[in-house]
């Protein structure tokens, strides 16, 4: 790259680029495009846990008023990539849907009710009963997890012997429980099938894994599937793989030769598109007295579904932020019949910073030393293979931080010292930390001749700001004035763009639109100087793009208006596309965005209520191309925190291996109320061996840590260690 | 849902006219709505009471009458309410949210169903559901549940905040019969325990419609507090609750009211406790043996045993504010 | 609204199974449960009523299913999508609107019931092409992110300020609480409507 992201952004006064359409309603989600003849699709799920299908009775539900259809494993098309068991374990596909009569878990769905309207579909799939062979099963995951050994992950660095007589060594388990995504948007398909075509409305974070999915199960070329996903209400990792009930829309539309509309029910969200998985750590780690870190043993085992596997990586982290000469890391999953989990914001790390951050700070204590200073002479100055940090900002996330909340001149060390009538008020601290990573990206740019252009790509916004970048980074790379710039996006007749998930979408993105822009002023300085303009001395970089025309900053050259361009060239429109990958130099470095996050808190001594007070996250995550949306960002995440902290859990009830409660008003997320005002700040330094723009991503790491932040300084305000999320009112009571 | 008739009442008389045997009444909606999309209640016919049952709020010799068809956020904001019972108004504002609270109603509130789990899904047994199909909470997840008064049949608790106001309040219902008949029922007796039949809420007889609810004049106005434990700091229903109200003589009780919910299939009072602090003075010692002779008699479950230590702290902490007014 | 297929029972159906019931008279009461269980389910019309509706100050004349909710008339029936569905039950308030003036949840209200109310959404809130000032707060305060939960909080946050609610932040986020938000843009809700309010 020639040039870079250097300027600062034009004052974004009237906030995001989609902004009015989502205050106005006018934004179209993907169960909202009014299609005509479109029918209305509600899935039935089993209610055994395990077993086989003997019977699916229809013959009510058939009767009732409006059904069209009613699809089950007897009737449905045929779908080639799940059609048999062996298809089904090629294309790694989440479940043989409606190809199977095995049960794997409760609400596994069954069959598919179709009919003229939403009333009389969900009518219907009330009717619709079946009879099962039950076979046992097992949901329990605190059962299970004895019977399992856990096996290292990776090699051993060091030796647990190096630090067997360490001056301290503390070990101690800990507990996390299910929790699930629950986007504000339930996913939603609308398939529209039509001569060989197959357009999809699809509630997804990767328009192109959709369309590649998709190909490979029902077997069709890529070329005739359009996924779009312009807008999407929420996903946090729920939208990152295809799920069954976009499989089934389609094998209805295919069915019925109509476009069909499948809508998941809220408790159906808790079934169907992922989870976190509960999960259990032991940590055990040592250190000499001046608190240098020894080495650490982690272990982790964490509930999957029986009938296709995952993986969190919840020691991977503990390779990361902490120099520790010497680890050992173990995992493994359970494997139960529940629903498949999946990737849930800062999968594994979000799981793994609970256990390290809580044992650093009981070691800590242990030490007498605080908690900033310890983590400061501890953090490491490479990646786990030795690679020197491209830029690491972890040590001034923690100093700031440290000074905003008041750190060494409110926190008392000693734990119960705070008082407030019944109340204790306790601070906390923890650091969140994640690979910044990069993928491919191709980007376009349509121009027209009065200079305004579109910035063109697959990547969706899930709320994250996409679009609002994207027009941010085009306006600092070509100087185009942001009124002047559209963005399309979300949709797979696009140019490529990978999953919006793992914080890497505009880092990746950032590297499509810098080529795209430096292709636009390519061609334009060759279309309005020809020959005239020096090539080769990196001087694409003195060429501005105002809102009329070409200008060159030294004034070498006349400036050249757009209309003339294009008049002379005979051009309706300019196009040009780009491809990018991460940079051959990048290899030679280590990635990461990190976080430090702080907490004041206040917990209730007669009730165990907990009230928080403050909570302060400071942020390195490279360059911010947007203040407003990165904040908002890491104010969400951080929310999410207190989430997993405090409140959120899916029970199960293992007699009938069924989930309860699934539903947001037994499933507590935060609501307003329980978050204060969060003040979050940034670094804001750029990484330009990441990526022409220098930003890092920023969705992850505001959750990382914050939940141990949490229960650190309920220990500051209590004594009570709590290592068993989340810490409800009766935990902190029943310690 | 179900499909079925619907038809709106002028008033009680033609309500009471148009209810059949499958039909049910409706007010808010807030529950049974959302009870009919679940399937759980299935009626062939919905009459509409909003038009037929009063909405007024009005004044009587010895206290306030209220329109059943009063909406919960109007009665929490009443200026009458707020003057002389600012306890319900307090406890009406813990529950739900303003949405909710726009549409649902005061007799609607007095008949909202169980938030049981089991209940609410028809896949998992429950005999407030389906009489004979078992209590899935007893054996099962019984976090939530009831820790007094319940039976092997249901251990389900009554999910309202503003019943536990009322109960502790000494309200009466005024309910009209189909037989044309007007009865007054006091609070404590309207709702009902579980014993073998669960599926029963209270003893309302059938096809009969609630028209009000009379407070009557106290002196609980000054010194209450209603304290509500739950998982998230705002709508989400109580793990318990406490409704906590004394009428004080500087230092000396004349008066105690304590009830509290999220305990038992009605809302409960703790009547051992209110009299031991009569004639007590409004001490933290006082108010903690209060808590421990209320605490003394439940018995909790498997998954909820915290309600005991809980119920202890909140009852004291929720004294203690009724004499600071925090 | 758009045209609905006739109830489709199979006549066949109708006349076998009717006939099963006519000689319920001189079977046992048990059996007879039974029958009517069945008959419960499988004798079931639907049911429409004619009715006219103001949403956004427009008449609509519709022929409605007594069971379509106003959150389903709206975004099924009428194509205004803007007012959203999250949980369809009154746990999340995405589909708050506002009747005479209310907020109230759109999910648990039933057509049949709203004749003579005036209905705004978010499709309404905007006067002659102006923004409402709320709309304009959440944009300038980035009050969301998916936006998904954003028409509901509006409509609400309207709502919470006509009411008088905005006395501190603490009362805000209090009275704000009953519309979710996953993304938790909470720090810019509440400043929106600080902005907004009195």
């Amino acid at each position: 790259m020639d040039y870079f992201f250097e300027k600062e952004v034009e004052n974004n006064a009237r906030g995001r680029v989609e902004a009015e359409e989502k205050v106005t309603g006018k934004a179209k989600y993907s169960a909202e495009y009014d299609i005509p003849e479109l029918a209305h699709a509600v899935m039935v799920g089993s209610t055994i846990a395990a077993g086989r299908i003997l019977n699916i009775d229809i013959a009510n539900a058939k009767e009732a008023p409006g059904v069209i259809d009613i699809l089950t494993h007897n009737n449905r098309p045929t779908v080639p990539g799940i059609a048999t068991e062996e298809a089904w374990k090629k294309s790694r596909f989440s479940l043989p849907v409606f190809h199977t009569d095995k049960i794997y878990y409760n609400e596994q769905p069954i069959a598919m009710v179709i009919a003229e309207t939403l009333e009389d579909a969900t009518y219907a799939a009330s009717l619709v009963t079946a009879d099962y062979e039950e076979s046992e099963f097992e949901t329990n995951f605190k059962e299970e997890r004895d019977s399992v050994e856990t096996i290292e992950t990776k090699e051993e660095k060091g030796s647990r012997e190096n630090w067997q007589n360490a001056d301290h060594i503390i070990e101690r388990e800990f507990k996390i429980a299910m929790e699930v995504h629950n986007p504000m948007e339930p996913h939603a398909t609308i398939a529209d099938w039509k001569n060989g075509e197959l357009t999809l409305y699809d509630k997804s974070q990767n328009v192109y894994g959709v369309q590649g999915n998709i190909a490979k199960l029902f077997d069709i070329s890529e070329n005739n599937i359009r996924v779009i996903s312009e807008f999407v209400g929420g996903g946090f990792g729920s939208g990152l793989l295809v799920w069954p009930n976009t499989v089934v829309a389609i094998m209805a539309s295919q069915h019925l030769n109509r476009p069909v509309k499948v809508v998941l029910t809220r408790p159906q969200m808790f079934t169907s598109v992922g989870h976190r998985p509960e999960s259990w750590q032991r940590f055990k780690i040592g250190a000499d007295k001046s608190g240098k870190f020894l080495g650490c043993y982690h272990q982790a085992k964490h509930a999957t579904s029986s009938h296709t596997g995952h993986t969190d990586n919840i020691t991977g982290l503990t390779w990361k932020h902490y120099h520790f000469p010497n680890i050992k890391t173990e995992q493994e999953e359970i494997p139960l019949n529940i629903p498949k989990p999946t990737w849930m914001r800062g999968p594994g790390d979000a799981s793994g910073a609970f256990a390290i951050e809580s044992i650093v700070d009981e070691l800590c204590e242990k030490l007498d030393m605080d908690p900033v200073e310890v983590r400061l002479m501890n953090l490491s100055e490479t990646d786990s293979q030795g690679k020197p940090w491209s830029t690491n900002y972890l040590n001034e996330c923690l100093k700031i931080g440290a000074e905003k909340i008041g750190w060494n001149k409110n926190r008392k060390s000693k734990p119960g010292e705070l008082k407030e009538g019944e109340w204790n008020i306790g601070y906390g601290m923890a650091v969140g930390f994640w690979n910044a990573g990069r993928q491919d990206a191709d980007a376009s740019i349509e121009m027209k001749p009065n200079g305004d252009i579109i910035v063109r790509s697959a990547m969706t916004d899930i709320g994250t700001g996409t679009g609002t970048a994207m027009q941010n980074m085009a306006h600092n790379f070509l100087g185009i004035p942001k009124n002047k710039i559209a963005i399309e996006l979300g949709d797979s007749d696009l140019p490529y763009a990978p999953s919006q998930g793992g914080s890497w979408g505009l880092s990746s993105l950032s590297g499509g639109v810098a080529a795209a822009c430096k292709s636009l002023k390519t061609k334009l300085v060759d279309l309005a100087y020809g020959s005239k303009f020096e090539k080769g001395k990196g001087n694409l970089k003195l060429v501005k793009l105002n809102s009329d025309g070409i200008s060159m900053e030294d004034d070498s050259l006349e400036p050249v208006s757009y209309k003339s361009i294009f008049d002379k060239n005979n051009l309706g429109v300019l196009n040009v596309k780009a491809s990018s990958s991460p940079r051959e130099e990048a290899k030679k470095y280590g990635f990461c965005s990190s976080a430090a996050h702080y907490v004041k808190l206040k917990v209730n001594k007669l009730t165990g209520d907990i009230k928080i007070l403050e909570m302060v996250s400071v942020a390195d995550g490279g360059k911010i191309i947007n203040d407003q949306a990165a904040a908002n960002q890491v104010i969400g995440a951080a929310i999410g925190g207190i989430g997993m902290a405090l409140m959120e859990k899916q029970d199960i009830d293992h007699n009938h291996g069924r989930l309860i409660g699934n539903d947001l008003a037994g499933y507590h997320f935060p609501c307003n109320a329980d978050a204060p005002i969060i003040d979050v700040s940034f670094i804001d330094k750029p990484d330009y061996n990441r990526n022409p723009a220098g930003a890092k991503g920023l969705g992850e790491v505001g959750i990382i840590g914050c939940a141990a932040a949490i229960t650190n300084a309920i220990y500051n305000a209590t004594g009570k260690r709590m290592r068993d999320l989340p810490v409800t009112p009766d935990k902190i009571l029943m310690a | 849902m179900k499909p079925f008739e619907y038809s709106k009442a002028e008033n009680t008389t033609s309500a009471i006219k148009l209810a059949g045997n499958s039909s049910m009444y409706i007010s808010g909606g807030t529950n049974l709505i959302d009870l009919m999309k679940k399937h759980i209640h299935e009626p062939d016919k919905l009459i509409d009471l909003t038009d037929a049952v009063s909405s007024e709020i009005t004044v009587q010799e010895n206290g306030i009458r209220i329109g059943a068809m009063v909406r919960n956020s109007t009665l929490a904001e009443d200026s009458l309410i707020l003057d002389k019972f600012p306890l319900l108004s307090r406890a009406i504002l813990k529950g739900a949210s303003p949405q909710i609270r726009n549409m649902a109603s005061t007799g609607g509130n007095l008949l909202q169903r169980t938030r049981c789990p089991y209940f609410y899904d028809t896949a998992l047994p429950c005999n407030k559901r389906i009489p004979g199909s078992g209590c899935g909470a007893l054996e099962g997840n019984n976090r939530m549940s009831a820790v007094i008064g319940y039976s092997n049949s249901c251990v389900a608790v009554h999910p309202s905040d503003m019943c536990v106001a009322l109960v502790a309040l000494d309200t009466k219902v005024e309910i009209l019969k189909p037989d044309g008949n007007t009865e007054m029922i006091n609070f404590e007796d309207f709702h009902r325990l579980p014993g073998d039949n669960p599926q029963k809420d209270n003893n309302l007889p059938d096809g009969a419609i609630i028209t009000a609810i009379e407070i009557q004049n106290n002196s609980f106005n000054k010194n209450y507090d209603y304290l509500k434990l739950r998982e998230r700091e705002s709508y989400a229903f109580a793990l318990i609750s406490v409704a906590a109200a004394l009428e004080l003589s500087g230092n000396l009780i004349r008066e105690a009211r304590l009830a509290s919910g999220g305990v038992a299939h009605k809302p409960w009072r703790w009547k051992d406790a209110e009299n031991f602090l009569k004639g007590e003075n409004a001490t933290e010692e006082n108010f903690k043996k209060a808590a421990e002779l209320a605490i003394e008699k439940i018995a909790p479950l498997e998954d909820n045993k915290f309600k005991t230590e809980m119920l202890k702290g909140a009852i004291q902490q929720s004294f203690m504010n009724c004499v600071t007014n925090r | 609204m758009k045209t609905e297929a006739s109830n489709t029972y199979s006549r066949r159906f109708f006349i076998k199974s009717s006939s099963a019931f006519t000689t319920l008279a001189f079977i046992p009461n048990s059996v007879k449960s039974f029958f009517y269980q069945v008959k419960e389910k499988f004798f079931v019309k639907k049911q429409k009523i004619p009715l006219s509706v103001s949403i956004n100050n427009k008449e609509y004349r519709l022929d409605v299913d007594t069971r379509t909710t106003l959150l389903d008339l709206l975004r099924e029936n009428i194509g205004l999508t803007g007012t959203k569905k999250g949980c369809d039950h009154g746990q999340c308030g995405a589909c708050t609107v506002h009747i005479d003036g209310e907020r109230r949840l759109s999910c648990l209200t039933l057509t049949a019931m709203i004749p003579g109310k005036e209905i705004t959404t978010i499709e309404g809130l905007a006067k002659d092409g102006k923004l409402h000032p709320m709309q304009e707060a959440f944009i300038e305060n980035d009050g969301f992110q998916c936006g998904y939960c954003t028409p509901g909080q509006i409509m609400s946050a309207v709502a919470c300020v006509q009411e008088g609610h905005t006395g501190s932040t603490e009362e805000i986020k209090e009275f704000m609480s009953g519309n979710l938000c996953r993304c938790a843009a909470y720090n810019g809700i509440t400043r929106a409507i600080q902005k907004v309010a009195p």
